[in-house]
Order: structure tokens, then C-alpha cells, then sequence
């Protein structure tokens, strides 16, 4: 399905030193999402990335604009578009399976279709002997793997991630972004994927757009023109990522500027950097 | 939340003793209790209508259950309490959805509610007795005023504090309005809706039993204490009291304390 952002900005209301104000967390933007295509967005923090991902869920309403869903106005949510949140969000109540199911219930599957269906995509994350474990006997990973695999169960034309990976430990990640990678070839649907990690938004993604800090706009548009199933370590991975590495740095400084005494200045952090300190990404 | 799926170690103040092992030691301390009583009023010359002895209590048990005094005042305060709670947790639970929901009703009956908590219910009595009249509606309406605003501000905060990736991820999978409510958010809030229930039933346990005690022309096990006072039965004071203490900790421990087991258990709450 191919989605389109057409002139979309967004306003919060929000107090600051008791006064309210205006805040603007996304500037006038436009881009076009191609049937098929795994569209990554990666930005500082407070940039609009996750603002921008609910806009097309239907769980938040544009400023102004509209948001295009096959050609349609986006109001509501909707069974074409399906959404992975940083959290895996199962319902303690159910059971693995139960959650997997639930959104087929409500979609008018009986129950053995729901089940055949639950049990596939289960099997597709390697979950399907805890199909009847209770989601808190799950580890954090495995929680959000059934997230995926429930998000996929319904079959939607379009796949939205926020952040899914960003609460996981890196080696969790990692296999993670392979089964992704996996699904995704097999399903080839839409995927619209925010994230503040830009190896990981060039590992996975056909586009990268690169957001501004805050009001969000489009600062750059990169190809990542290598085909899947990719290696992670490879050169062309990684000169990729390099290319684009300052672009978002000079925004993610941006951001620290304004959260930071004034006499800090980027220097400050590169002087850790060369000392192998890491810092938190995205801040 | 625990990453993994190996559970640790139960921490335990007990020193590691099992459930069973509490159970008997809890059981040994009140037989203790009770010998002990029995060998004080034996070895001392208290009169038995200040402090008479378990045997002496036991038997006046064994009366009151025999001649059905005490299953007519238990039946009649249990048929109060199912009246009167059984409105609370209607009327609270449907109070309480509204204070959640609507700013207005929040600003006006909330904070009405909230300070009209902090009143002992029993005082309403005396209202209720010239408002309603000398009769059972009284007596019901004290216990309503007495778990009513609890319950309705409990089930307000368990509503509020509902994670809201449960009401994105219900409206992203296709729930509406009253679905949601129904299939997500009523579950969502259950742990701590129970919880509020568990209140309100202790509220409306103690009203009832204060009302019960000033009312001269009702029966109930709260009149029960009262007629043994007028007779000088102090035995019959001592069944009532345990009687009323046993109602107590069944429904608390028995009925709620398993209810909230069962659902943190499942909800994965604890281990």
C-alpha cells in the first residue's frame, strides 16, 4: 500500500514555567511511501519521528494536512495498518496465543481459523511452543516477538514499528532484525519503522529519511541500494551508516544544546568519543 | 519485570519455611491463646461476667447455634450486607467510570465524594433514621454510605492508571468503545478494582456492625453484643465478637485475599 504525508504538521499544548505554550514538534512535511518499501525514519529525540508513525496509525490527528493511506484519508485506526510499539503491550490476561488471536476475533475469524492463523505466525517467530504461556513467563524479547507475530497475523497492508528493539538487549536485537528481515521478504509489506539507532534503520531499510530536530522536518532522503537479505557487517553497510552518521549527529546535537548548560558545546562529547566513552543514543 | 523465565529464589522473611509450616504455627499460637485463657480464669478468681472461660463461651456457642438465634441475626445482618453492598458496588462502580471519564463530574461530585469519605458512615445514622424512618432502609443506607464513595473512588484510580499501550494496541487491533471497555480496559483495571471491592467490603462490614449496636429494635450479630450486655451474658458477648470476626476474615482472607491471589497470579503481578 502506498502512503502518502502530505503537508502534515502537528502543535502540542504544553506548560512550560507555568505559562502555556505552542509547541511545534512538526514543521510542514511531505513524502511519499512506495508500495512494498521498508521506510525508515530515524531522528533526535522530540523530533516528531513517533508523532509522524501514529498520524498514519489513526491514533493521533494532523495540525494540518492529511496523511494518505492508499489514497484514502487516514481518520481512525484501521485493519490495513497494524502497529508494533516499543512496548510489546500483550495482555497479562491472555495467553500468548489468546493475543495473537484477539484482533482476528474482532476481525470475524472463527475459531479455528484463528487459531490456524495465531499458530502460523507464532511459528514464524519461533514461538510456537509457548503458544499457552502466560506473557509474563516470557522474556522481553520473546514478548516483543509476539507482538510481531500478532501485528502480522492480521495481514495488514502496511507495518508500523516504533522503536520496537530499543527496550532489547543488543544480542536480542540482533536476532531480531534477521527474523524482521526474514518476515519481510517473505510477506514483502509495506513497513514504516521509526527509530532513534541509524545502523539499524540502514540494515533494515530500503529509504532513510533523516529528521531535523524539533519542529521535524525532512533534512535528507538516503537510498540504501543493496538488496536483502543484507550482512550486517559489511562493508556496504557500514560505509552506509558512515555516510549518513553526520547528518544525524549534527541534529542530535542540536537537541543537546538546547537540554545543556550553555557552555557545553559538541566538542565536549567528541573529546569522550576519541576516549571510547559512549554516549546515550539519540539523548 | 523479570527478563527471564527462570524464577528466583521466593524471598522470604520466614527463613525459608513452607506454607504449611506457617499454617501450623499459626494454628499452635491460638491454641496456646485459648488454653492459656482457660488456665487464667482456672488458676484466678476473675467472676465469669467479667472474663469467662473458652469452655463456658463454647457452650453458650453451642446454645445460640441450637435454639437459631444466632443463624436468624447472622441471616438477617448477611441479607443487609447483600442489599447494601451489592448497591455499592453498582453505584460505585458506575460513579467511578464517570469520575474518570468526565472532567465536570470530576470537579463537582469528585471532590464532594473525596471529603464525604473521610466521615465515619455510622454518623449518617441518625439522618437516615429521620430521612428513611425506623426501619431496615436506614440501617442499608448507612452501609451504602459507607462503601459507596470508597468503591467509586477506587475504581476511578484503577481506570486511571490503566498503562495506555493497552487502549493503543486495543484501538490499533480494532476495538471500539464499549469492545475496549469490555474486552481490555475492564481487565486491565481488575487487580485494582478488586482491590477497591476489598475496601468497600470492609466499609460497609463495619457500618453495618456500628449501626446494628446502636439500633435497640433491629436483630442482627451487631445486636447480639448488646443483648448480652443488657443480660449480663458476657459468654454471649464472646460468641458474637468471634462470630463477627470470623465473617470478617472469611470474606477478607478467604473470598478477597484468594480473588487477588488468583488474578495478580495470572496477571503476572507476582509470582
Amino acid at each position: 500500500m502506498d502512503i502518502e504525508f502530505r503537508n502534515i504538521s502537528k502543535q502540542f499544548q504544553r506548560v512550560e514555567g507555568g505559562v502555556r505554550q505552542t509547541f511545534q514538534a512538526l514543521s510542514p512535511i511531505s513524502f511519499r511511501i512506495e508500495s512494498g518499501e521498508f521506510f525508515a525514519i530515524v531522528g533526535p529525540s522530540g523530533c516528531g519521528k513517533s508523532t509522524l508513525l501514529n498520524l498514519l496509525a489513526g491514533l493521533e490527528v494532523p495540525g494540518s494536512g492529511e496523511v494518505l493511506a492508499a489514497g484514502k484519508s487516514v481518520r481512525e485506526p484501521g485493519p490495513d495498518r497494524m502497529v508494533v510499539f516499543q512496548e510489546p503491550g500483550l495482555m497479562p490476561w491472555m495467553t500468548v496465543r489468546k493475543n495473537v488471536e484477539y484482533g482476528l476475533k474482532l476481525r470475524g475469524l472463527d475459531r479455528t481459523e484463528r487459531r490456524e492463523r495465531a499458530m502460523r505466525y507464532l511459528r514464524k517467530v519461533h514461538l510456537s511452543r509457548f503458544a499457552d504461556a502466560m506473557p509474563h513467563e516470557l522474556s522481553g524479547g520473546m514478548r516483543q516477538r509476539v507482538s510481531i507475530a500478532r501485528a502480522f497475523a492480521l495481514e495488514p497492508k502496511v507495518l508500523l514499528m516504533d522503536e520496537p528493539f530499543s527496550a532489547l538487549d543488543s544480542q536480542t536485537r540482533d536476532l531480531l532484525h534477521d527474523e524482521l528481515q526474514q518476515i519481510w521478504q517473505e510477506t514483502r509489506t509495506t513497513v514504516l519503522f521509526v527509530t532513534h539507532n541509524l545502523a539499524e534503520a540502514v540494515y533494515l531499510a530500503d529509504r532513510v529519511l533523516i529528521m531535523t530536530a524539533a519542529p521535524g522536518s525532512i533534512k535528507k532522503i538516503a537510498r540504501v541500494p543493496y538488496s536483502h537479505p543484507r550482512e550486517k557487517n559489511s562493508t556496504e553497510i557500514t560505509d552506509a551508516i558512515r555516510a549518513l552518521h553526520d547528518d544525524i549527529k549534527e541534529e542530535v546535537n542540536r537537541v543537546a544544546a538546547r537540554e545543556m548548560d550553555p557552555e557545553w558545546t559538541p566538542e565536549d562529547s567528541k573529546k569522550r568519543e576519541r576516549d571510547s566513552f559512549t554516549l546515550g543514543e539519540g539523548i | 519485570m523479570s527478563q527471564g523465565t527462570l524464577s528466583p529464589a521466593q524471598p522470604a522473611g520466614n527463613g525459608g519455611a513452607g506454607i504449611y509450616q506457617n499454617i501450623a504455627t499459626r494454628l499452635g499460637f491460638l491454641l496456646f491463646l485459648v488454653f492459656a485463657w482457660q488456665v487464667a480464669t482456672m488458676v484466678t478468681d476473675i467472676p465469669s461476667y467479667l472474663l469467662p472461660s473458652p469452655l463456658e463461651v463454647a457452650s453458650e456457642f453451642v446454645r445460640v447455634v441450637g435454639d437459631g438465634t444466632l443463624f436468624h441475626s447472622l441471616r438477617l445482618s448477611l441479607s443487609r450486607m447483600f442489599i447494601g453492598y451489592g448497591i455499592s458496588i453498582v453505584g460505585g462502580i458506575a460513579i467511578g467510570v464517570l469520575l474518570a471519564r468526565s472532567w465536570l463530574v470530576k470537579q463537582t461530585l469528585g471532590s464532594l465524594f473525596l471529603s464525604l469519605q473521610s466521615l465515619p458512615s455510622i454518623c449518617w445514622l441518625p439522618f437516615a433514621l429521620i430521612w428513611v424512618g425506623l426501619n431496615e432502609g436506614a440501617v442499608i443506607a448507612v452501609i451504602i454510605l459507607g462503601a459507596l464513595f470508597s468503591i467509586a473512588i477506587t475504581t476511578e484510580s484503577a481506570i486511571r492508571n490503566i498503562p495506555p499501550i493497552y487502549t493503543k494496541v486495543g484501538r490499533v487491533l480494532g476495538a471500539r468503545r464499549v469492545v475496549l471497555s469490555r474486552d481490555v480496559l475492564f481487565f486491565a483495571a481488575l487487580p485494582e478494582l478488586i482491590g477497591g471491592l476489598k475496601i468497600g467490603w470492609t466499609f460497609a462490614w463495619r457500618s453495618l456492625m456500628a449501626a446494628e449496636l446502636i439500633r435497640q429494635d433491629i436483630l442482627g450479630v451487631g445486636n447480639l453484643l448488646e443483648t448480652g450486655r443488657q443480660f449480663s451474658n458476657m459468654p454471649l458477648m464472646f460468641a458474637a465478637i468471634f462470630t463477627i470476626l470470623a465473617i470478617g476474615l472469611t470474606v477478607d482472607t478467604l473470598i478477597f485475599g484468594n480473588l487477588e491471589r488468583i488474578v495478580r497470579r495470572r496477571w503476572g503481578l507476582e509470582k
